[in-house]
């Protein structure tokens, strides 16, 4: 019972951190319907330039989480502005050159990062002791992670539901040429957003990189697995995806311990094509606007 | 005789064309045999990588241009191919050729399940799902002891590149062929239709799904003969290079870069890419990926259509149009436009009881009762919202009632599906016309005909005749975004009347037309009724449609408020009140 126990907690824990890694996917989804392929490759990326600042410098994830997301900022921005801009969304055959486009982009950023880090599993030790609740040993990395993902989860919110931009955002969400109706700069918008969603997966793959071992070709499993996730909750959906998170959480670590890796590691696929054969509109329906 | 040549002089007659192209694929073919026969191993192993490229990609495009379902998991049935050929080979101690034909039907098969289930996907769902597939099959090939687990294994491999790299060739180029073929096939043209627009096309009597697996099983043997044949060359499979997903970005890459959904696209793609990929990957193998991902990038924001689209719509390596021209029509092989059968039938031919669908809270269509007659043309108004086209889609099964049923001819039409009904002799159009862009006006009638007539000769004349009757026939090359608003309208009515209906839905047929195109219209639309049609005719206003209609029904929040002879229904107090509203009545804004 207290392995049961310390399972479902380890799992509502990892819930938290996959939360982590799949707003951004989910904050870009929603606004722009458009599910960015090379989402976990910026996640690695974010993770390995932690690793970096770790090695040269010896700063912690903590200080690296703002640096790597800002990197991936400039690049979300660079990449939305320069490239996707380019696609008009509106033609019928914008969304499957949207895909393309960052299939391709998935490639360049996972390669390059390659070039740079080669292609060996690497990871940071940082906050590394448990400590004890009754039976339950709670690992402190995962909890820091599991909280700052609720903390950075409930601030976009927030930004999303009480500022300008936000509001802005939403409206953009909604109808993008209602907003631009309105006079709203659209695409600036959309840049600001891509931009943002980038710098989470980025920050994300920074405290992540702490807790599972990251390689340069970890990209593509990512994506999957933040995709299955906000599938799972309804796409652009907040408290869908925050549920979906702790499901496939616990899902996760129960696989990992009855099953072991290999067959953990399969289960997050099935999962992904159950959820979209079966459940297409997500945990709670019909999707809620964000 | 003399007509039909003086239509085509901008065109090769499509025997030509379709020469000239097996001409240039033999060319193709053969220079590569003569590169592969020379015994340097080092040009025998580019031939065979490159026709291996021609062959995946070619594979690709059938599901993921043709049919418009991007996949980023075909490795997966290379994969399968791959490691169904090892087994054959390793454990069953089959000889090389019969292995690999195992291995391609084996995949094939079991992309029928795999088909069946993936292809409820559609847009980025397929395209991750497929992802997902290829992961979990590379796993399960990690825990496949038989062929070394993820270390994987050494096989029997072909004594020198040269005789594989002819193999592949001759394949390459026969599935090529193959494409070309089934383009110019009932099964090509419904799958271009698919990629199109999948509802259309179930209105026109497409069977969707069984189009959908079968170009999903075409691909996935293309896929599964090209593992086959890697293992063969190569003599080594591991789980990680059988799932592969560089060669899964460098078959689409291909195909992109060639010009999706066409058949020269993914040959001439697959031959520059892989060329290009060779060349990276001898100068910058630790670069060639980046390169790649760029070059995919930059292909999908400035070149979405490749290199096929440079060049002439109509061109010699152009797709030549679907069993056109149209032939010559004379009155003597004129074609009933409806089915006689049913129209000879006594009663109404559509009734619906009771009818009534829910959104939610919301009652679309709230306990309406409607019958049809063969020949009566019946029009149904309302204002905006009055439920009108939910009714359409009750009618022609696109929709499940949420109370009452439709009969058709006798029977009730729960649960068949709308293309079973199309088929029948329900046909409809819709309220925002939905003609397919990439077909020919020609071809958006002949894929209506085809569902209707087996024999090729028959849907042929049924097509030209309505192109005909239509005005269309000059235009029968041309895209429908090439026609004016109203003459697509035309068209869609004519792609009904394809189906030789017993009962046709017009949903706003005539909204945007020209009085000379209503004229036309309304000839043929009493022609049709004539010979026992029943036509069922939705329009926001009635002058569009009241000279045709015996009877009028009027819809106002899903519930039938009038019903009667045109004259009468017009001058109904309750009909007034529910286009210019009651409420306003009275105030000050019924005033101003």
């Amino acid at each position: 019972m207290a392995t049961f126990a310390t399972l479902v907690v380890l799992g509502l824990l990892w819930g938290g951190v996959y939360l982590l890694m799949a707003e951004g996917l989910n904050l870009i989804y929603g606004v722009m319907k458009v599910v960015n392929l090379a989402h976990g490759d910026f996640i690695v990326l974010g993770g390995l330039l932690a690793l970096t600042l770790f090695g040269r410098y010896g700063l912690s994830p903590v200080v690296a989480f703002p640096l790597a997301a800002a990197l991936l900022f400039v690049i979300g921005a660079a990449v939305q502005g320069g490239v996707l801009e380019r696609i008009l969304l509106a033609k019928p055959e914008g969304e499957l050159r949207t895909l393309l486009a960052t299939f391709g982009l998935s490639y360049v950023v996972a390669n390059t990062s390659f070039l740079i880090w080669g292609s060996q599993f690497q990871s940071i030790p940082f906050l590394q002791s448990a400590f004890a609740v009754g039976p339950i040993a709670v690992p402190q990395g995962l909890l820091a992670c599991s909280l700052l993902a609720a903390a950075l989860a409930v601030a976009v919110h927030a930004w999303l539901r009480h500022t300008a931009v936000g509001r802005a955002v939403r409206a953009t969400a909604q109808s993008a040429l209602g907003a631009a109706a309105c006079g709203l700069n659209v695409r600036r918008l959309r840049i600001v957003t891509f931009a943002l969603g980038a710098a989470m997966a980025g920050g994300a793959g920074a405290l992540v990189i702490a807790l599972v071992p990251f390689q340069t070709s970890s990209g593509g499993d990512l994506t999957v697995q933040a995709f299955t996730l906000i599938a799972l909750g309804g796409l652009g959906s907040y408290l869908g995806a925050w549920l979906a998170a702790e499901l496939l959480g616990i899902t996760e670590v129960m696989a990992q311990y009855y099953l072991g890796s290999d067959a953990a590691a399969a289960v997050i696929y099935l999962v992904f094509i159950a959820v979209l054969v079966f459940r297409p509109q997500g945990l709670l329906g019909r999707t809620m606007r964000i | 005789m003399s007509a039909a040549r003086a239509a085509r002089p901008r065109f090769l007659s499509d025997r030509a064309q379709f020469a000239l192209q097996a001409a240039l694929l033999g060319v193709l073919a053969a220079s590569g045999l003569l590169i592969a026969g020379q015994g340097n191993g080092y040009a025998a192993q580019l031939v065979f990588n490159v026709a291996l490229s021609v062959l995946l990609a070619t594979g690709w495009n059938v599901i993921g241009g043709m049919t418009g379902y991007v996949s980023f998991g075909q490795v997966s049935f290379f994969g399968l191919g791959a490691y169904a050929a090892a087994i054959g080979v390793l454990h069953l101690a089959l000889p090389w050729p019969i292995a690999a034909l195992l291995a391609t039907a084996a995949a094939t098969s079991l992309a029928v399940p795999l088909g069946l289930i993936m292809l409820r996907l559609n847009g980025i769902f397929f395209a991750l799902g497929m992802f997902g597939l290829a992961r979990i099959l590379q796993i399960a090939a990690n825990g496949l002891n038989i062929t070394g687990g993820p270390m994987g294994t050494t096989v029997p491999a072909a004594e020198g590149p040269a005789f594989p790299a002819a193999v592949t060739v001759v394949i390459a180029a026969a599935a090529a062929g193959v494409v070309a073929a089934l383009m110019r096939t009932r099964l090509g043209l419904r799958l271009m239709a698919i990629r199109d627009d999948p509802v259309a096309a179930e209105a026109a009597g497409v069977n969707v799904w069984l189009a959908k697996v079968a170009a999903f099983c075409i691909g996935a043997g293309f896929a599964a003969i090209g593992g086959a044949l890697y293992v063969w060359n190569i003599g080594y499979l591991d789980p990680s290079s059988a799932f592969a997903g560089t060669i899964e970005l460098q078959t689409v890459l291909m195909v992109l870069a060639g010009g999706i959904g066409t058949v020269w696209g993914p040959v001439g793609g697959g031959i520059l890419m892989s060329l290009l990929g060779t060349v990276l990957w001898a100068r910058f193998p630790m670069e060639q990926q980046i390169v790649l991902g760029a070059l995919t990038m930059l292909i999908a924001v400035a070149l979405p259509g490749g290199l096929m689209s440079l060049l002439p719509r109509r061109g010699w390596m152009a797709r030549p149009p679907i069993w056109g021209p149209p032939r010559e029509a004379s009155e003597g092989t004129l074609l009933p436009a409806v089915r006689v059968a049913v129209a000879d039938t006594p009663g109404p031919v559509l009734v619906c009881r009771n009818l009534g669908k829910r959104f939610g809270g919301v009652a679309a269509v709230d306990g309406v009762d409607l019958e049809v007659a063969p020949g009566e043309v019946l029009a149904v108004i309302g204002p905006n919202g009055a439920g009108k086209s939910t009714l359409f889609n009750l009618l022609s099964g696109f929709a499940v009632p949420s109370t009452g049923e439709v009969e058709f001819a006798g029977c009730k039409i729960a649960n068949i599906r709308p293309y079973v009904l199309a088929r029948r002799g329900v046909a409809r159009t819709f309220q925002t016309s939905r003609l397919f862009p990439t077909l020919s006006v020609w071809e958006n009638v002949l894929l209506a005909a085809i569902s209707r007539h087996r024999r090729k000769a028959h849907a042929v004349a049924a097509a030209t005749e309505l192109l005909e009757r239509m005005g269309l026939r000059e235009d029968w090359a041309r895209l429908p975004q090439g026609l004016p608003p109203g003459r697509r309208r035309l068209l869609e009515i004519a792609r009904a009347l394809a189906l030789e209906p017993s009962v046709l839905l017009l949903d706003e047929a005539m909204a945007g037309m020209t009085g000379p195109e209503i004229a036309q219209v309304h000839q043929v639309l009493r022609a049709a009724a004539a010979r026992g049609c029943a036509i069922v005719a939705i329009e926001h206003v009635l002058p569009a449609i009241a000279p045709l209609a015996a009877r009028v029904q009027v819809l106002d929040f899903g519930r039938t408020i009038a019903e009667g002879a045109p004259a009468e229904v017009l001058h109904d107090p309750t009909v007034i009140a529910a286009y210019l509203g009651t409420d306003m009545a009275g105030t000050e804004f019924a005033h101003a």
